[in-house]
This record gives C-alpha cells, sequence and structure tokens, in this order.
C-alpha cells in the first residue's frame, strides 16, 4: 500500500500541545469536580479554567458553557430544550441530518416544521419564515464552507450551529443556544461545547430532577485537552490562515487552468478557507477517490457513490450543485509545496483518466 | 425520438451516456432519458448549467434533454 503523503480528509490529529499534555491532563483530572474532597476541588478549579479559556475565546460567559461527551446530544439539548409543542421549528435545507432529526421528532409530536430553501450560492433564503420560529442559524456549512452573509432576521430564538466554524465566526447576537464541536480546532473527538444564554427560554427536553440542569457526561481530561488545543488554534491563526489562503488559491487556479467541467460548490474566494468543495463532471467519486488514495492522497466526498447508503449529499443538491465527482478537500497549513503540487498532478492526471 | 434507457445504472453514468449520445444528434433536437438513480435530477439540472443544454420535460424518471450546445 502507498504511504498518504497528504492528507485532506475531515479528521485532524489532535493538536501537539494537547497531545504532549494528555497523560498529565488523565493524571490531575480524574476525579469528581462536584465532590469535596481534595483531588474533586482541585478538578473543579481546572474545570472552571477550562470554562473561562472556552467563554473568552467563543464569546460567551462561563456560566454559560456546558461540555458534553456526545455531539449529537448537543444537537438535541441544543434544540429541542429551546421547542414547545406549539412553536414553529424552522431550519435550512443545508442543515446537519441532526438537525433535520430534530425536525422529523417534533413533527412527530405534532409540531409544525419548516424547511427553508437555499440560493445556488449557498445563502438561506428566509423570505417565507414564519414570525415567532424556533430556528437553527449555521455560521459555516461542514460540506461546502459557505458561510452566512446575512445577520439571521430578528423574531425568532435561534439554535445556533457552529460546529464547522468553530470560533472563528461570532455568535449573532440573537442566539439562544450554540453548539461547537471540539473537532474543529484540533481538539479532541468526543467532546462538544453547549452554550445556553442567560435569556433563553431552555429547559432540559431530557428525563430530569432539575430542569434547567445537564447532567455531565463528559471527560474532564478531554474538556482540559480541548481548551489546550482552542487556545494553541487561536494564537496561531494568523500564521494559519495566510498558509491556507495561499494552499487554496492554488488549488483554484491550476483547477481553473487544467481542468475543463469543474463545479465549486460554492466560491472559491469566499467561505472556510480550510474547506473547498469540488465536483468534476462525467467522473465516478467512488473511483476518483481510490485513484487518489492510491498516489497518497485521502480526501472525502459528497457523491452517492461514495456513501453508504448511496444518497448524494443532500447540501450539494440543495444548492442544485453537481452531486457526482465530487471531492471535499480539509486544507491543512502544514502542507507542504512539494506535496500540493504533486497531489495537483495527480488529480489532473486519475480525472483525465476517468473520463476517457 | 432517440431514448437512452439507464435504469439501474448509477451516477455518473446516466449523465455520461446522454452526453455520449447528444454527440451524435443534431442541436435543437431533443432526446429523452429515463434513469432511477436518485442523483440523476439533480445532476442534471447542474449538468445543464454548465454544458449550456436544457431540460424540457421532467416525469418520474423521464427526463427531455434539449441539446443546445455541442
Amino acid at each position: 500500500m502507498v504511504p498518504i503523503t497528504a492528507k485532506f480528509q475531515s479528521e485532524s490529529a489532535l493538536h501537539p500541545a494537547a497531545l504532549a499534555l494528555l497523560t498529565t491532563l488523565f493524571e490531575r483530572g480524574w476525579a469528581d469536580p462536584s465532590k469535596l474532597h481534595q483531588d474533586s476541588r482541585r478538578a473543579a478549579i481546572l474545570l472552571q479554567e477550562a470554562r473561562a479559556s472556552f467563554a473568552g475565546i467563543l464569546g460567551v460567559t462561563s456560566d454559560d458553557i456546558h461540555f458534553l461527551g456526545d455531539l449529537t446530544l448537543g444537537f438535541h439539548l441544543g434544540i429541542a430544550g429551546l421547542l414547545r409543542p406549539e412553536h414553529v421549528f424552522t431550519h435550512s435545507s443545508v442543515d446537519r441530518q441532526e438537525i433535520f432529526a430534530q425536525s422529523h421528532a417534533h413533527a412527530l409530536r405534532g409540531g409544525q416544521t419548516q424547511t427553508l430553501p437555499v440560493h445556488p450560492n449557498g445563502q438561506i433564503d428566509w423570505s417565507s419564515v414564519q414570525s415567532g420560529s424556533i430556528a437553527t442559524w449555521q455560521l459555516a456549512n461542514g460540506e461546502t464552507g459557505v458561510v452566512q452573509h446575512q445577520p439571521p432576521p430578528e423574531g425568532h430564538a435561534y439554535f445556533v450551529d457552529a460546529t464547522a466554524s468553530g470560533y472563528s465566526h461570532p455568535l449573532p447576537v440573537n442566539w439562544s443556544t450554540a453548539l461547537w464541536d471540539s473537532r474543529s480546532w484540533s481538539g479532541p473527538a468526543g467532546l462538544a461545547v453547549l452554550a445556553i444564554g442567560t435569556g433563553a427560554e431552555w429547559r432540559n427536553p431530557l428525563p430530569h430532577l432539575d430542569p434547567l440542569r445537564i447532567s455531565d457526561s463528559f471527560s474532564l481530561p478531554l474538556a482540559l485537552a480541548s481548551a489546550i488545543a482552542l487556545e494553541h488554534w487561536k494564537s496561531e491563526e494568523a500564521v494559519r490562515e495566510q498558509q491556507l489562503r495561499k494552499i487554496r488559491m492554488e488549488i483554484v487556479a491550476f483547477i481553473r487552468d487544467r481542468i475543463t467541467d469543474v463545479d465549486f460548490a460554492s466560491d472559491p474566494e469566499q467561505g472556510l478557507t480550510e474547506l473547498l468543495s469540488i465536483s468534476f463532471l462525467y467522473v465516478d467519486a467512488e473511483r476518483l477517490i481510490t485513484e487518489l488514495e492510491a498516489r497518497g492522497f485521502s480526501v472525502d466526498s459528497g457523491s452517492a457513490c461514495a456513501s453508504l447508503n448511496l444518497q448524494p449529499s443532500h447540501v450539494l443538491a440543495a444548492m442544485g450543485r453537481l452531486t457526482h465527482g465530487n471531492i471535499r478537500l480539509h486544507l491543512r497549513s502544514d502542507l507542504t509545496d512539494e506535496s500540493l503540487s504533486a497531489f495537483l498532478t495527480a488529480l489532473e492526471e486519475v480525472v483525465k483518466q476517468l473520463r476517457q | 425520438m432517440m431514448e437512452i434507457d439507464a435504469r439501474g445504472k448509477l451516477c455518473p453514468l446516466p449523465i455520461i451516456e446522454l452526453a455520449q449520445t447528444l454527440r451524435s444528434i443534431e442541436t435543437g433536437s431533443e432526446v429523452v432519458l429515463v434513469s432511477d438513480d436518485p442523483a440523476t435530477a439533480v445532476d442534471l439540472v447542474a449538468w445543464a448549467r454548465m454544458t449550456g443544454n436544457e431540460i424540457t420535460h421532467q416525469e418520474k424518471e423521464r427526463f427531455t434533454i434539449r441539446k443546445l450546445a455541442n
């Protein structure tokens, strides 16, 4: 098997600064922070410090922050906690599957739901939204990198999906709940951050004794590791963004120059710097991915033939983009010029070969 | 009218067969593509936008396409 020389898939390794401290964090953060023992008090202080660190970078207060061991649970707590049976639940056609699942559950309980269409550029069309909705607001799309240009309309309570954008895009002023994925800043998997705003009319949708509390279902050492990763990720932002922009521009220029019949899922000059979603007409994505892998490059795809359920990406479909021959490139700033050049050459060759 | 039966074939095969057929017909004439692949309806719209051709009619799995460009 050819060793992988450049990785473009969505998952990335834990940030080296967090990885280096992982054992220490497990040594110090094993005790239950809610108890009164000496070790517990020390754990409680560490947890409080992590909370303050997250709050400062994510633009919320420490009291708003809750850690969860499961991202999907975060969607449920963040959305169902705001929804009452009489509410209209409004989301967009490019939201994550977890949000469609919440919409489905609300409809099963007799609630009213609404799916907003998107323009071909991925901007959500809010013209038909019903007043007083509980709505979702996606800061950035994790498949296409599209960032919404306009702030969310007033008069609705928002669950903000910040899982793809990390800390890089601030919350809109009228947010009620918000969710982040630790992996978006090179933090550990298995950790999500949920913020519940002080003014939000939120109730715990799970069986509970206290409607305003969330049970602690997370690993303290991982939360601490995530805080360290986030702090480093932010401090490296300027250098990283500059490198990412350079890599991105080089890829876009090469493809525009050398490969015909290409559909960029979003305007390459806008959106998340680290993500490019590109479809090649008349190309089988499964074979494209396999051929690139055989040459040492790992990429993701939103095409039906490359997915387990054989359904094309609902995001690309909603935007009217080409769903076959799709690859998603998650760019990393440590990609060398040699690797990038080798990847682009391989991409051109493989696309040409598969079109014959 | 010429008909391409691409039932049972997955993306991108129906679109590839359509493009191959279009090469052999006159600009302005139409073909019918029959495809049960869930990606075809979406991809045809994108294909028409990218290549400058037109979808003139759709009825379930039957798509009528007019060749407007080479």
